[in-house]
């Protein structure tokens, strides 16, 4: 309720760990009253709002390993929780080997907001809507997290629950996410439908990523991934499989577009309609998908 | 709540404050200060009014909490101008007409001086891109774009 | 023409002076309300707000509430019984017995801080009994709909409102024009349709803030961010029944206006509470979803067009019907519905025009002021009927609008004839410039390309006799300090004042002060800073009070010199005899006058002018024709044109090119009007494409910037041209009219246009966001 908005944050104890088992055990203990932050960018705007009334504010920056960005040819891209959008975007590891990351990122927001929004907060936030979340499920991230019982790993395409809600348990922190190298030759697209030309949420976001493969009849793979038509970031695999299995042509790409159209459930929000939605994700995904087989052709 | 002793360095001179848990750099600015050049528009990180530079990065000063700020180095728009010298986009934005009321003008003098810290020579595009968070609406931006291209070229 | 008779080769009217408050404003030394320091005496307001659009009072309960510790008091509507208003006194300060709108302050909570504060208000009981809302004002406006305000009959109006007591419509202004009726059959074409205009909001970057502090002898000084000082000065003490002598407002720069400080709105909060805790300063500041859904609105508006024309494409009648979603609360909204109704032909001569421009009360926010007083709106659905009006007729549009456009001497709606105007220029320049009647191709296969252009006028919407006032006086150095109580709102004023006084008197603009802040104390009266007519009315102050200050100099100097006053002037600061060749500088005289020779005393002494200026010429309307000899002082013209692409695949719009073209008598400082005419095109511009409130069952759905969408520095054209027309107002200060205000008027209809142009739909109301644009053209059978 609009009523409910103060006029500053509300009262809460901030905690800053000395390291992760200190901030797992603390967060463990505290299961409904403290909640991890990185830059605080949804958190703090959540709270006054009204919508999340944390007693403690547990900063996970500075923590073991969270402001590492690290490429290594063999295994991939590791970006640390803390590692800032602007960070990723100027990245020349990022740039010459992600650069739809890059791109996704620099949708987001304005400059001076992704000095504190990092991409592990866009992904915990769970937002349907979040930029960088498509990127990140199209480059086949697996998350580094820290619990209670230590370090593990986990893929991000099983992460999401809902709106706002993963699959993250009471003492758990996401440390990193990383990427393993990138199909050879990909070429990735990331079109953001907002209200303005930048800075806005998505009414719809489409992520394509393709890369030639002989393996399958189409000589192609793609990933196609969806922000804001679904309870959550969606990557229909009905459209992966189709453009596998048919030979390339507007037709299909058509074909594929509607797959991807009538996979999403999008709602009427303040930002857009159901039905405007699903055309643009028709719409969209052409654009995209086209977008990337021209490039690799 | 606690309150937190942090030492930071304002506008080149270092600075200990007592600030509680849930105070924002913004707030400890204009507040604990003094230095109301940081405007206060909305309090959620969209406006701009409130950037500053936090180790030579431009933040939305109402999006960070004081407490994070131990250690670092701010700079606000009262930090700008030199001794008897204002810095290039202050000149710029002066002789360009981009003030009007003038709410705006502080958060977007630190934005356009980030932009040519990392980038001296911008495009009109990438002008316009790092300006897309500070909200104006007076100006229609025309004069503004064109202040930060005149401060490019000094 | 008040042109005094300075004949100086320095003058700085005409030139692109440097902004006088632009160095403070660039370094952050610039104050505004909240950055004036109280110290630790300093409290802290929060007010209890309404959840529901319409509900009965029956109970509340503050106990809970004042036993936090750090709270000081708590007022609700029982502590004030005076209704207040600026044209219809029809609001408490806090609700008494009934809420009408989700955002009414039903108590107002001081404490310590502003936490404390906050959390009060969640210990306020409040029980309510809920009542049937009115959401929408043409329902509103029918005798079965719920009735908002039973007293409607016992408020104090200004004499020009005509509020229907027994009904919701706190306003019905008429204009009876020639023979509406006896016209249409005369009429070879004729276009009928509706529109709606939504709710937009003001989005000052500054948002609403006042410091109220009340001393033991009860003299109440009010620090806030206004448009308005002296009139809050008067309203706020009439309504709390003291003098208004006992009311002082400070007013720093204002972070933007656009009419919502405009007024009286939240200050009168903060004075009332203020009152509880004597001595003791009080500050209320609204968060920016407060502003959003608490601070005045632009009105909504559902509005009928019928017009015709005869074969030849003139003009013959027009039939309107405008249904103002007034909000909660009409006082500053009825004379919005009024000026729509005198101006409600549009900047057209047209014999026969039948108006009813009805302000209707809604269980929504308050409607207020904002840039273009009405005017945006109704052009906005008018402008667009003229376009299909010469479309059907088989006209090109700008033939059309130059054929039937206002021209000197021309007959108005109101009956009285048209002063000197530049429209037709301002439609020629606009026309060229855009390159009408040239199609470049777009810039890719899936968009498609088009132009627009829409006429505008404007009269400053004002009781006849608002007044304005001002004061020059020299320091010991010959600089010229100021005094106006015109508010430095952005537009620029404080600079243009400093350029005419410099001008008006002799001196260098660079020598120039203006007393600031405003100080209704200190300060000479200004009505308020709205209706774009400072330049004109403070402007015609000024003059008068430099020429007062002008005439002590040269009478002494005359007298010392043994010559006539007309023998000499004032150049650049010194006093110059065309006869003698003798001189003397300014500052060798303001201040201890001139010696007598041989010591035989002293001549003159410190020089103050002083100056007024009250238009005394505008009469009255007749309430059932709406025609009258002269109901405005003047009237601004404009034209604009807009160049966009559609993109075919998301419906977005992109505007390429915008020019803008408006005849404003005189520039002052053409670089400052052209800001104006920038600033104003892209908050049209925004307005057209992004902007609503979005208001479901009463409940404002998106107050925040997060969905509030206002253009950003990415959206604006690349492309933006604005030209300045100069036909000289017979009364305004080396000929000058206004301008902020007029900038955003024809911009929707000129974009509206400009979409049919490109895919040929036309949509019921802005915004045209790319979802309204797409599935319109998916309706159509433009997109699949």
């Amino acid at each position: 309720m609009i009523l409910d908005t103060h006029p500053a944050l509300p009262e809460f104890e901030y905690i800053r760990p000395a390291n992760l088992a200190e901030a797992s055990d603390f967060l463990a203990q505290h299961p409904d009253t403290a909640r991890p932050f990185l830059g605080g960018t949804d958190v703090f705007v959540r709270m006054r709002d009204g919508f999340m009334k944390p007693e403690f504010l547990v900063d996970v920056k500075n923590l073991d390993g969270t402001n590492e960005l690290r490429f290594d040819s063999r295994t991939g891209l590791t970006v640390g929780a803390a590692v800032n959008m602007n960070r990723v975007i100027a990245s020349p590891d990022v740039q010459a080997h992600y650069p739809l990351l890059a791109e996704a990122c620099r949708s987001v927001a304005s400059y001076q907001l992704r000095t504190r929004a990092t991409i592990v907060g866009n992904l915990c936030n769970a937002s349907p809507a979040g930029d960088t979340i498509g990127a990140c499920l199209v480059f086949g991230g697996v998350l580094h997290l820290h619990g209670v019982s230590g370090p593990r790993q986990e893929p991000l395409s099983g992460f999401f629950r809902g709106p706002g809600k993963t699959t993250l348990k009471p003492g758990d922190i996401v440390t990193a996410i990383h990427f393993p190298i990138p199909p050879n030759g990909c070429v990735g697209k990331y079109i953001k439908l907002g209200r303005n030309q930048l800075s806005d949420l998505s009414i719809v976001g489409v992520t394509a990523l393709g890369h030639k493969d002989s393996t399958c009849s189409s000589g192609y793979r793609f990933r196609l991934a969806l922000a804001s038509v679904a309870p959550v970031p969606l990557m229909p695999a009905e459209v992966e499989t189709y453009l596998a299995n048919n030979p390339l042509t507007p037709d299909a790409i058509n074909e594929a577009a509607r797959l991807a159209s009538q996979a999403c459930s999008p709602i009427d929000d303040v930002r857009g309609g159901a039905r405007y939605r699903r055309q643009m994700v028709r719409n969209l995904s052409v654009k995209a998908l086209t977008e990337v087989w021209k490039k690799l052709d | 709540m606690a309150f937190h002793k942090i030492n930071i360095t304002i506008n080149g001179g270092l600075e200990q404050v007592v600030v509680p848990s849930n105070m924002t750099l913004m707030q400890m600015l204009r507040e604990n200060l003094a230095l109301t050049g940081t405007k206060n528009g909305c309090s959620a990180g969209e406006c701009g009014a409130c950037t500053v530079l936090l180790n030579g990065e431009p933040v939305n000063s109402c999006m960070v909490l004081a407490v994070e700020c131990d250690g670092t180095n701010i700079v606000t728009v009262e930090g700008l101008a030199g001794d008897q010298q204002l810095d290039p986009v202050q000149e710029a934005i002066i002789q360009s007409g981009g003030v009007q009321c003038g709410f705006c003008t502080p958060g977007i003098l630190i934005s356009a001086r980030a932009l040519l810290d990392r980038n001296p020579d911008p495009a009109e595009e990438e002008i316009r891109e790092a300006l897309v968070g500070n909200l104006c609406r007076c100006t229609g931006y025309v004069r503004i774009i064109e202040s930060v291209k005149a401060a490019a070229k000094v | 023409m008040a042109e005094p008779k300075v004949e100086n080769s320095t003058s700085p009217v005409g030139e692109s002076k440097i902004r006088i408050d632009a160095r403070e404003k660039v370094t952050g030394a610039a104050i505004y309300a909240d950055d004036i320091q109280f110290g630790n005496s300093l409290l802290h307001a929060r007010i209890k707000r309404s959840p529901h659009p319409h509900a009965l009072i029956k109970k509340i309960n503050s106990e809970k509430a004042l036993a936090l510790p750090g709270v000081k008091a708590i007022v609700t509507g029982q502590d004030f019984p005076g209704y207040i208003g600026l044209y219809l006194k029809d609001r408490f300060f806090f609700c008494r017995d009934r809420v009408r709108y989700v955002g009414d302050p039903v108590a107002g909570v001081v404490a310590v801080s502003e936490e404390i504060a906050e959390k009060a208000l969640g210990l306020i009981e409040v029980e309510y009994e809920i009542l049937e809302p009115v959401l929408d004002p043409e329902y509103g406006a029918r005798p079965e709909a719920p009735l908002l305000h039973p007293d409607l009959g016992k408020y104090a109006v200004a004499s020009f409102i005509f509020p229907q007591p027994g009904t919701n419509i706190s306003n019905h202004f008429k204009i009876r024009k020639g023979d509406v009726n006896g016209a249409w059959e005369k009429c070879t074409a004729i276009v009928e349709h509706k529109y709606r205009i939504p709710h937009i909001q003001h989005v000052p970057i500054e948002p609403h803030i006042a410091i109220a502090k009340v001393d033991e002898a009860g003299e109440i000084t009010l620090w806030g961010s206004s448009q308005s000082p002296f009139a809050q000065r008067n309203l706020i003490a009439q309504s709390l029944g003291i003098s208004p002598g006992k009311m002082r407002v400070i007013a720093p720069y204002v972070g933007g206006g656009f009419g919502c400080k405009a007024g009286v709105s939240m200050e009168s909060l903060a004075v009332a509470i203020a009152m509880k805790v004597k001595g003791r300063p009080v500050k209320l500041l609204l968060t920016r979803e407060e502003e959003f859904f608490t601070a005045f609105v632009r009105q909504g508006l559902t509005a009928y067009f019928k017009m015709g024309c005869d074969e030849n494409g003139r003009l013959l009648a027009m039939e309107n019907t405008f249904y103002w979603d007034g909000g909660a609360y009409t006082e500053y909204g009825v004379n919005i519905t009024r000026a729509a109704g005198y101006s409600s032909s549009g900047p057209y001569e047209v014999p026969n025009v039948k108006t009813d421009s009805y302000c209707v009360y809604t269980n929504h926010p308050v409607g207020g002021a904002m840039r273009g007083f009405g005017m945006p709106e109704i052009h906005a659905g008018l402008e667009q009927c003229i376009d299909e009006l010469a479309l059907r007729i088989g006209m090109d549009a700008v033939e059309f609008r130059k054929l039937n456009c206002l021209k000197t001497g021309s007959t108005l709606v109101t009956g009285s004839r048209m002063h000197a105007t530049g429209l037709s220029q301002c439609i020629e320049k606009t026309a060229e410039a855009i390159g009408w009647g040239k199609k470049a191709p777009p810039s890719a296969p899936n968009k498609r390309r088009g132009k627009g252009m829409a006429l505008m006028w404007k009269a400053p919407a004002m009781p006849p006799n608002a007044g304005s006032s001002a004061w020059v006086e020299l320091a010991e150095d010959g600089t010229l300090n100021v005094g106006v109580g015109g508010q430095e709102i952005g537009q620029g004023v404080f600079t243009v004042a400093a350029q005419m006084a410099a001008a008006a008197l002799g001196v260098a603009y660079e020598s120039v002060r203006i007393a600031a802040p405003i100080d209704t104390r200190y300060s000479p009266y200004e009505w308020q800073t709205v209706a774009s007519r400072l330049t004109w009315s403070m402007g015609n102050a000024i003059v008068n009070a430099a020429k007062d200050a002008r005439k002590q100099i040269l009478d002494i100097v005359a007298e010392a010199w043994d010559e006539t006053p007309d023998d000499l002037n004032i150049v650049n600061g010194v006093v110059i005899s065309y006869k003698s060749e003798k001189e003397i500088p300014l500052k060798n005289l303001v201040i201890y006058g001139l010696p007598k020779p041989g010591d035989q005393g002293w001549r003159g002494g410190p020089i103050i002018g002083r100056g007024s200026f009250m238009p005394t010429y505008v009469t009255g309307l007749d309430a059932e024709t709406g025609q009258g000899e002269r109901a405005v002082v003047h009237y601004t013209t404009g034209a604009q044109a807009v160049e966009l692409e559609v993109d075919l695949d998301t419906g977005r719009i992109e505007i390429i090119k915008g020019v803008s073209t408006f005849d404003i008598g005189k520039a002052i400082n053409p670089e400052l009007v052209e800001a104006q005419m920038e600033g104003g095109f892209v908050q049209g511009m925004s307005s057209a494409l992004f902007e609503s409130l979005q208001l479901k069952d009463g409940v404002l759905r998106n107050p925040s910037f997060v969905d509030y969408r206002i253009a950003t520095s990415s959206d604006i054209p690349k492309d933006l041209q604005s030209y300045i027309v100069e036909v000289p107002q017979d009364d305004g200060p080396w000929g000058a009219r206004g301008i902020g205000e007029h900038s955003m008027v024809p911009t929707i209809p000129a974009i509206a246009n400009a979409i049919y142009d490109a895919v040929g739909v036309r949509l019921e109301g802005p915004p045209f966001t790319a979802e309204k644009v797409y599935l319109a053209m998916l309706d159509a059978g433009i997109v699949k």
